[in-house]
């Protein structure tokens, strides 16, 4: 199963992997980290000039860490806009993506809200530091494998 | 935060401006820890452990099995520095309803909150007064903070490991509760019994209490 865009990356020769269709129907690619900054610039060449969505997930316990971009072609008069779901893989071990701020700049605070998160560090990213906890906070809070510390006043106080 | 804006006449030392009665207990430690700083590698670490008691008695009663707490010389003219917006407006602490924890010297006496001495550490323990406190539980928390800042040591003076001690020693208090070793005061501020209602014939186990 292939999906426009999956097509048109092969006739181009560019490296992907797809992952089929989510219940929308709107494909869903996966891409190697190290190909991931020049396919951004690419795609965005082809015309995909919004990143709708940047979230990032825990795949499994000591498995992957993804980083997911939905991205959306938007034109003049066009009512079924183009979109597509970009998914990109990090080990664990050294979760490093590049970023796509300078592509995308609404991807800043969607960067470091993963990084703050689950720890994915992206390259190039202007500023990348915790947003969410306290600059001092140690360990990712949304891996799996994280451990909450058994602070007082957060599962206490009442 | 009324640290040291609470600076009162009397020289009875009140965290917050409302008890003007609060007598006030000194018991200060010296040990080394050694800071984030890479420069500072052993620091004498004190406490200025503030305490509302009764007349200004020094504590004496040591329990059999913990670390007693050390002695601390008092400081004399004690200034508030690097308070100022120019420094950020913030300092370095750890602050839950009954443990309130400054990387800061905080004078006893005037309230004088110097934290340019960032190898200190202070405790106000229970400021709000929610607990009734005696000589005995008092000098139990002050040592199991001692014992923690001796765990501690060597991990960087962060906000982080603040809040790890902090809750260590929220915790203990409230074990201190269960096992009906200190009481909610019932003429506190306000009496929410924070730390569970109270009950009669309640045996701590080690176990918490149900949240309902």
């Amino acid at each position: 199963m292939q999906g426009r865009l999956s097509a048109w990356l092969v006739k181009h020769g560019i490296i992907h992997r797809s992952l089929g269709f989510d219940y929308q129907g709107i494909e869903t690619l996966q891409i190697k980290p190290e190909d991931w900054h020049s396919i951004a610039v690419i795609l965005y060449v082809y015309g995909y000039n919004y990143l709708r969505c940047q979230c990032a997930y825990d795949v499994a316990p000591g498995g992957l860490l993804a980083s997911v971009y939905h991205l959306t072609r938007i034109e003049y008069g066009v009512d079924q806009p183009e979109e597509v779901c970009i998914k990109v893989f990090a080990s664990r071990r050294n979760p490093r993506i590049p970023s796509v701020f300078w592509v995308w700049k609404s991807v800043d605070f969607q960067e470091r809200e993963s990084y703050d998160m689950l720890g994915i560090s992206y390259d190039n990213h202007p500023r990348l530091k915790r947003i969410l906890m306290p600059e001092s906070w140690i360990g990712w809070p949304l891996r799996k494998d994280y451990i909450a510390p058994n602070f007082y006043e957060i599962q206490d106080a009442h | 935060m009324a640290a040291t804006s609470s600076y009162m006449a009397s020289n009875s030392f009140s965290m917050l401006g409302w008890r003007s009665s609060n007598k006030q207990l000194i018991k200060r430690s010296v040990y080394s820890v050694s800071a984030q700083q890479a420069e500072v590698e052993e620091e004498e670490v004190k406490k200025a452990e503030t305490e509302k008691v009764e007349e200004n008695k020094k504590l004496k009663q040591e329990a059999p099995t913990m670390s007693p707490p050390r002695p601390v010389e008092p400081q004399l003219n004690v200034q508030s520095k690097n308070m100022g917006r120019e420094y950020g407006g913030q300092w370095l602490s750890s602050t839950t309803r009954h443990v309130r924890i400054y990387a800061a010297y905080i004078d006893p006496e005037t309230c004088e909150f110097d934290q340019t001495q960032m190898d200190k550490l202070t405790l106000l323990l229970d400021p709000t007064d929610e607990f009734v406190w005696t000589d005995e539980t008092c000098t139990k928390v002050y040592s199991y903070f001692q014992e923690l800042v001796d765990h501690y040591e060597g991990a960087p003076l962060t906000e982080y490991t603040l809040r790890l001690i902090g809750s260590d020693i929220e915790h203990y208090i409230r074990k201190l509760l269960y096992e009906g070793e200190i009481q909610y005061n019932m003429d506190a501020r306000v009496l929410n019994f924070s730390m569970g209602k109270p009950r009669v014939g309640f045996s701590y186990d080690g176990q918490l209490q149900d949240v309902k």
